[in-house]
């Protein structure tokens, strides 16, 4: 087991974003998180890599409790994310972009850096083939000496994720990546998605797109109001009464609202 | 002759100018993390104060005093540094300005130490130290065919040079590396810098210390180079012109800091015949260089054009 989640709430100001939430992700899953807009999707992702810390419930990664640990000790521990609003770093080339991914796997200080030691040179020379190797995976080498701020959309969302998986994660969070993507660049995103379950890398995506998530994932959590609605196979999700009344709504709708 | 063309006043001028360059670095640095510190000017009395007292009243080498003034500068701001990590922006610019001013008024009331707001006089000055120290060795100017005077002042701004030289590539060269992306990606978006695993706290304390440091090293070169200093020099209008040079010359990049200290230094001086109108000429640049081109002379986009570095497709920012 890779992450679980346990008995998980986040409560803002009195709204519960999220309310006893738990579930666990195996090693080498794709594993989806889906429901409504506001259903907690994307809190549970600032949970996990604590850009806030959850009211209750605790946050397990490879059997070490990552709870209350800062958000770059996380990364340090091989979980990286990618933002459902693409955050690059805009005035940086792509290959530069790729590199600050790579940062906690290498270690020059400012001593080395600017006396350019041989350690350094070295370890200048592994990140940046690294960092082409995973352009060249994410299909955009020939952008690297482009700043993001001027990569198309489509091309944006695929440096992000070459951009955490320099962080050599084992576990990569994916917030809406085929989001305004066209069906030709989804497929393309489906592919690169697969790639990254073959390099042993376990994935935990939010995604609204649900041919991709169907297609995609080995096993779903549904959210709705903070809870957890349902958690299976894509077939068990699909037929499920619960599920299928979340998202379009039956009599219950005015209930709820 | 080399003796007709060395002119003092040239020569002084210069040395203001390196001054000011360390100066405009020292706000470039933590600008380079995203932090805007107008703390330069107390930066900078304290590293010429700290300097100043020792070498006057322990009798210690010019250079241990230097370094001694730098290194309390820079030890002051890592103190400084830790807490106002909260602030950002316009915050952080108040705070620290408003830390300038305490500096200077501690300055001002300490009369015991500083003397008030009479200052410190009889400061060693770095040229003569040195012609001194040359002398000992039977060394005289007129030997390569200078007066004392000129001699003080070109070794002042040889050293000057050297620093600034030095300082200039030390920056660079950590910017061109692991510690400079991670400045720049927490300048540019601090909440995915700290995802991609970068321990924001340490890079924006180093690079706000650094800053501090190099604001104390020019104070402390500044208090040797005039022989006397007092609290005004290191005034909130101290820390703004600073800030002004950095900001004309262009906050992206380095060479932008390097340039606007030498033309707003030199604008005064070359002005110097219309004695009353100069400042207002100084102003009037100022104003139109803001509304034509706020982001200052020099930024990456002009950098990368002059280095007919290849464009990327989008437009024009």
């Amino acid at each position: 087991m890779v992450l679980k989640i346990q008995n998980v709430s986040k409560n803002f100001g009195g709204i519960n974003a999220l309310k006893d939430v738990t579930f666990s992700i195996n090693e080498g899953e794709i594993y989806g998180l889906i429901g409504p807009n506001g259903a907690g999707k994307t809190t549970m992702f600032n949970l996990i890599t604590n850009i806030f810390e959850p009211t209750s419930g605790e946050i397990i990664f490879n059997g070490e409790n990552i709870t209350a640990l800062k958000s770059y000790k996380i990364t340090e521990k091989g979980i990286c994310r990618t933002y459902q609003n693409i955050r690059l770093f805009p005035q940086m080339s792509a290959l530069k972009n790729v590199m600050v991914g790579g940062h906690c796997r290498s270690n020059a200080g400012v001593f080395s850096s600017v006396f350019r030691t041989k350690s350094q040179r070295k370890e200048e020379q592994e990140l940046t083939k690294k960092a082409e190797e995973l352009l060249e995976l994410v299909g955009l080498l020939e952008f690297k000496d482009t700043f993001a701020e001027n990569l198309a959309y489509g091309q944006q969302r695929r440096l992000e994720i070459a951009r955490a998986l320099a962080s050599n994660p084992s576990l990569l969070l994916l917030d809406e990546p085929a989001a305004g993507m066209n069906e030709k660049e989804t497929d393309s995103l489906y592919d690169l998605i697969k790639m990254v379950q073959s390099m042993g890398i376990t994935v935990l995506i939010i995604e609204h797109d649900m041919p991709l998530v169907m297609k995609l994932c080995d096993r779903i959590t549904v959210l709705n109001f903070g809870e957890k609605l349902a958690e299976g196979t894509p077939e068990e999700i699909q037929s499920n009464e619960a599920v299928i009344e979340a998202y379009l709504g039956k009599e219950e709708e005015e209930e709820i609202a | 002759m080399l003796a007709d063309i060395i002119n003092p006043y040239f020569l002084q001028i210069l040395s203001f100018i390196l001054i000011n360059i360390l100066l405009a670095i020292s706000v470039y640095v933590p600008l380079s993390s995203g932090q805007l510190s107008l703390g330069s000017a107390g930066f900078m009395g304290v590293g010429a104060y700290t300097s100043a007292l020792l070498t006057i009243h322990f009798d210690i080498p010019l250079i241990i005093g230097i370094l001694a003034g730098a290194c309390v500068a820079g030890i002051l701001g890592i103190i400084v540094g830790i807490p106002s990590l909260r602030l950002s922006g316009v915050y952080l610019a108040i705070a620290t300005l408003g830390l300038g001013e305490v500096i200077r008024v501690i300055f001002v009331n300490w009369e015991s130490l500083t003397k008030g707001s009479i200052g410190l006089t009889g400061i060693p000055q770095m040229g003569r130290e040195i012609l001194n120290f040359a002398k000992g060795f039977g060394f005289d100017p007129a030997m390569i065919g200078l007066k004392s005077n000129q001699f003080v002042y070109l070794v002042i701004v040889l050293i000057l040079l050297l620093l600034v030289i030095a300082t200039i590539w030390f920056v660079v060269r950590q910017q061109n590396s692991r510690v400079g992306r991670s400045l720049s990606s927490i300048q540019m978006d601090e909440k995915a810098a700290e995802s991609m695993g970068i321990n924001i706290t340490y890079y924006k304390v180093l690079s706000f210390t650094q800053g501090a440091f190099l604001a104390g090293l020019a104070g402390a070169l500044f208090a040797h180079v005039m022989g006397y200093i007092s609290p005004s020099d290191f005034s909130y209008h101290r820390a703004v012109e600073i800030l002004i040079f950095t900001v004309f010359g262009g906050s992206e990049v380095i060479l932008g800091a390097v340039f606007g200290a030498t033309f707003l230094t030199l604008v005064p001086e070359v002005l110097r015949f219309i004695s009353d109108y100069r400042y207002i000429i100084y102003g009037i640049v100022l104003i139109i260089l803001m509304a034509v081109r706020p982001q200052g002379i020099f930024d990456i986009h002009l950098l990368n054009r002059l280095k007919g570095l290849k464009r990327s497709k989008g437009g024009v920012r």
